[in-house]
């Protein structure tokens, strides 16, 4: 009866385990959606209203993208870590 | 078109060795496309406390800097081929250089210090592309082995691998570009005024909250440019493994088709846009930050 318990309750901080890890990346990919939607929608219109200035900004546009693509990335790793440690 | 294709086709070399990885351990059948991400130990070299030992990621840091090495001589050396081959690899090449000068290089580094760094971050550029892109194709080095039918030779299986999908080898680039930004700064503005340069303009009675801030905010950027590359090839490959292992996981063939259109998907992503702009992102960033170090007024 004990060992049914202690497994129930490893069973369930796993569980938990995985909710966390869930919830975090998905938190942090809402975050990075609204981000990236940003830069993209800012992206279209500064080429709506100059379009010569077009490849100047495509740099930026990346650098930003891949700045704010990669919060999600910190948030994984996290809660892999979390994950593997606790 | 039909190279990208082709390269999504050979996605199904990588099946065996997801095969092997959902072995059955300990009696309980069981997936770890983790088990992807062991580098091993293939030639053991110990020096006292150092481990130099050649394992897999190793093996692909090798390979890509001799890749890289010959793209390089491949585009804008080389006169082999058919009257007009040698110019457009030429052209091509000219089209990496000037993506390098204007979009990297320029943006980054103040004018007089371009002709010194432009070598370091075009060629962080390329070899983490090619590091990159070497890792989506399915290569014969592999830590499982399987035996050919009929005879005794063990052959290791194709699988996908990303050497930057180690956090040391991503974090090693990085503390390259960490030495560097440090080193620049310090020879052209002298210890004092680069050091102060690192606080901006605030009260005085800021400093204690500002001070110690900065000096963290000059050791998260290494964390940030490591990890950043690290986390973005190591979570691109678990997922396309992960998709393709459902196969395994679930034990059932039906499901293939669709799996392996959705890993595909995410393939084409990954080698369309992630691994330019990952090789593009970490060079930018080191030129900005080498180049902030140098003129740190702009």
């Amino acid at each position: 009866m004990f060992n049914l318990l202690a497994q129930e309750a490893a069973s369930n901080v796993d569980a938990g385990k995985a909710i966390a890890l869930a919830l975090g990346i998905g938190l942090g990919s809402l975050g990075a959606g609204i981000g990236i939607g940003n830069i993209f929608g800012s992206m279209i219109q500064a080429v709506a209203r100059q379009p010569e200035l077009r490849g100047e900004l495509q740099g930026i546009q990346w650098l930003g993208f891949a700045l704010t693509e990669a919060v999600v990335f910190y948030g994984l790793i996290g809660g892999l870590l979390a994950f593997v440690l606790v | 078109m039909k190279r990208l294709s082709a390269l999504a086709l050979t996605l199904w070399l990588a099946l065996p060795s997801l095969a092997l990885a959902s072995t059955t351990e300990g009696g309980e059948e069981e997936f770890n496309p983790e088990h992807d991400f062991e580098i091993g130990e293939w030639v053991p070299i110990k020096l006292g406390p150092l481990d130099l030992s050649i394992n897999k990621a190793v093996a692909y840091l090798i390979l890509g800097s001799l890749l890289t090495m010959g793209l390089g001589i491949l585009l804008m050396r080389v006169k082999v081929g058919s009257k007009n081959e040698p110019a457009r690899r030429q052209a091509v090449g000219e089209m990496v250089y000037e993506v390098a000068q204007t979009q990297v290089a320029e943006q980054g580094l103040p004018h007089k210090a371009i002709g010194r760094w432009f070598p370091y971050v075009a060629t962080l550029m390329l070899f983490i592309w090619v590091v990159n892109i070497i890792s989506f194709i399915p290569l014969p080095l592999s830590n499982e082995k399987f035996t050919l039918p009929g005879t005794e030779v063990e052959l290791p299986t194709f699988a996908l691998y990303a050497a930057t999908s180690s956090i040391s080898v991503t974090l090693a680039l990085a503390l390259m570009t960490f030495v560097f930004t440090h080193f620049e700064g310090l020879r052209h503005n002298g210890p004092v005024k680069y050091f102060k340069s690192w606080i901006p303009d605030v009260p005085k009675a800021m400093y204690p909250l500002i001070v110690p801030l900065e000096i963290l905010g000059q050791f998260m950027r290494l964390v940030s440019l490591s990890v950043r590359l690290y986390a973005n090839m190591l979570a691109g490959h678990m997922l396309i493994l992960t998709f393709i292992g459902l196969i395994f996981v679930l034990g059932n063939l039906y499901i293939a088709p669709f799996v392996i259109g959705a890993a595909t998907l995410f393939y084409l992503f990954e080698v369309v846009i992630v691994v330019s702009i990952q090789a593009f992102i970490f060079a930018a960033l080191s030129a900005i930050y080498i180049g902030s170090a140098i003129e740190p007024e702009h």
